[in-house]
């Protein structure tokens, strides 16, 4: 699954279990799960605790983030059953100790650098879900457009228009067909995040809703789509410049 | 100059250094770790056969650099950008002192540029009239996110760093470029958010803003600003190295510059010795934008766009112009020593 984790677990200790777990954790820039992005590098548990060593794409990944990473993996992996205590370590970067001491306690950012951060991290942190947000819909917009929709119909989708089947998604049209969008992953990501954000998700509701949970019409839609693939490609940007320096980084390790 | 079926480009290297990071330079794990970030960088988007040792790396020197540039480089003007960085460097990483001496010895092939932190609030002042005075600077570059004394940072809207814009519209220093670009140390939040790039370009429209590496990965924040503000320019470099390893990417960051901001406020740099222009010219008078991104975003990368982004946008605003400086350079030192290569 994901071999290039080194992994030391008990037997009593399902490795799924922890993957499920720490699947949940994103690169808040990114938008992707740390461990898909390749960031995990090992993970040991002895008795009730757990210890992982994450590798940031460089020396100097943004402290801000490299927190929230840190923070989020020791969060999620604390409700992993039998684990009682988790220890992060920060591999190759060069706040290290810092932020170790601060997540293993429990500090916030800001208490962990009193004097180097004035505020602490939900307001980034929204930022980036925000972002993300818009880059999961444009996905779907996007594959909504290339199997025929014109914009006029899918201004007025509503969610329940929307089926999943398997491991693809199916729209109901105008005109009561019901035709093949695309992978079923695209369509429930928008959701997961369109739940997280405490947006309306019932099935009444508007399929394509902007930030602020307003309906988007068939007129403002072009430009909105406009706006949301630029977005998409910045998010992009940060991923093939991690990506690209984390397989240069392990080619000479 | 880059030539090709009879054509001539003027190639202005808008964004370049001439660094020194040899251990003896270096303060302290900091001036280690930002050169190795570096190599980083250099190591993960370069061709594989353009990629350096790290001893070479950390000091290339002079002539490494003349002929990167000027001979194998197409390079004719290089504009020096300048780091100063003396938490993590005894001497500094490039400061316009050193730019200076290569700038003097090849005064038609350099662009020097020059700095201030407004956080030196009055004396500060002083000392950036002071420069201008004693060298030949003809922009600035900012850093918004340097360290000084605790502070992990600055904003081009801070009231004193107005003061200092009032002073460079005074001095004639009209070029500003700012680094807005992946994070490399911003401590506190995110010191290279672009929105102060919004109040600045407003309020000193004489003024040009150049933001290098377009904010990425504030790509999206940059595009809607810089679609307002006429005076702001998208500095390519950092964004010119995915060309390598992944075209179809580039193609669609180019796509969203011409989308936004047009053909004639794009600016090529290499941002060596991070990488060198060789490729990255070369790749770029190839590139083709795709059918589809061509359809989707209602644009292309014509030769005339390749030309402005190569050379006239940034002569342009430096005021050269092409062909009288073109016949300058083929009489100067390196004119003459290269002349007949490339």
């Amino acid at each position: 699954m994901y071999d290039d984790v080194r992994l030391s677990l008990p037997d009593t200790l399902d490795q799924e279990v922890i993957f499920r777990q720490l699947e949940r954790v994103l690169d808040p820039e990114l938008d992707e799960p740390i461990l898909k992005l390749g960031f995990v590098k090992s993970i040991e548990v002895e008795s009730d605790h757990l210890t992982i060593e994450l590798h940031l794409p460089t020396y100097w990944c943004a402290p801000n983030f490299s927190y929230m990473m840190a923070e989020d993996t020791r969060r999620e992996l604390l409700t992993v059953g039998g684990i009682h205590d988790v220890t992060v370590r920060l591999k190759d970067h060069f706040a290290a100790k810092t932020i170790e001491a601060g997540v293993n306690t429990g500090k916030s950012f800001s208490q962990a650098f009193p004097d180097e951060a004035s505020e602490d991290l939900c307001q980034l942190s929204d930022l980036f879900l925000r972002k993300g947000y818009i880059r999961r819909q444009e996905r779907l917009l996007q594959n909504l457009k290339s199997v025929g929709l014109s914009l006029e119909e899918i201004a007025v989708r509503r969610i329940g228009d929307l089926y999943f089947e398997g491991e693809s998604y199916r729209i109901r049209r105008n005109d009561g067909r019901i035709c093949d969008v695309g992978e079923a992953e695209v369509a429930r990501q928008y959701f997961q995040r369109r739940a997280e954000m405490n947006l309306d998700c019932s099935p009444a509701a508007p399929l394509i809703i902007d930030l602020r949970g307003r309906e988007v019409t068939a007129e403002q839609l072009e430009k909105y789509l406009i706006r949301a693939r630029t977005v998409r490609v910045a998010l992009q940007a940060n991923g093939s410049f991690c990506a690209a320096v984390l397989a240069a980084r392990k080619g000479k390790n | 100059m880059y030539r090709e079926n009879g054509q001539e480009i003027f190639v202005v290297d808008g964004h370049m250094h001439f660094w020194d990071a040899n251990p003896e330079n270096w303060r302290n794990e900091y001036g280690e770790g930002w050169i190795r970030c570096f190599y980083d960088f250099h190591t993960a988007l370069s061709p594989e056969e353009y990629v350096w040792s790290f001893e070479k790396y950390c000091k290339y020197g002079e002539e490494t650099l003349i002929d990167d540039l000027f001979s194998e480089g197409y390079v004719d003007v290089a504009i020096l950008n300048s780091t100063y960085l003396y938490e993590f460097y005894k001497n500094g990483f490039n400061t316009h002192q050193q730019n200076n001496a290569i700038k003097a010895k090849y005064p038609d092939r350099f662009i020097l540029c020059g700095s201030f932190d407004p956080r030196a609030e009055e004396a500060g002042l002083d000392a950036f009239r002071q420069m201008v005075e004693d060298y030949p600077i003809q922009g600035l570059k900012l850093y918004t996110a340097e360290w000084r004394n605790g502070s992990k940072g600055w904003r081009l809207n801070d009231p004193w760093a107005y003061k200092y814009f009032e002073l460079a519209e005074e001095l004639g220093v009209k070029n500003i470029h700012v680094h807005k670009g992946p994070t490399v140390y911003p401590l506190n939040r995110d010191a290279f958010d672009v929105a102060d790039v919004d109040y600045a370009a407003t309020d000193f429209p004489n003024l040009n803003f150049i933001i290098e590496h377009i904010g990425l990965p504030r790509l999206d924040d940059f595009c809607w600003i810089a679609t307002q503000e006429k005076n702001v320019y998208a500095g390519m470099s950092v964004a010119m190295a995915f060309i390598h390893s992944r075209p179809k990417y580039f193609a669609e960051i180019v796509a969203n510059l011409l989308f936004w901001l047009g053909e004639d406020r794009m600016i090529f740099g290499s941002d060596y010795a991070i990488w060198t222009p060789k490729w990255l010219i070369e790749k770029f008078m190839a590139l083709e934008l795709p059918d589809d991104i061509k359809e989707e975003y209602g644009v292309d990368l014509t030769p005339e766009a390749k030309r402005k982004v190569l050379g006239e946008n940034a002569a342009g605003l430096y005021g050269i112009d092409i062909s009288a400086h073109s016949e300058k350079l083929s009489q100067d030192e390196i004119g003459v020593k290269f002349a007949g290569s490339a």
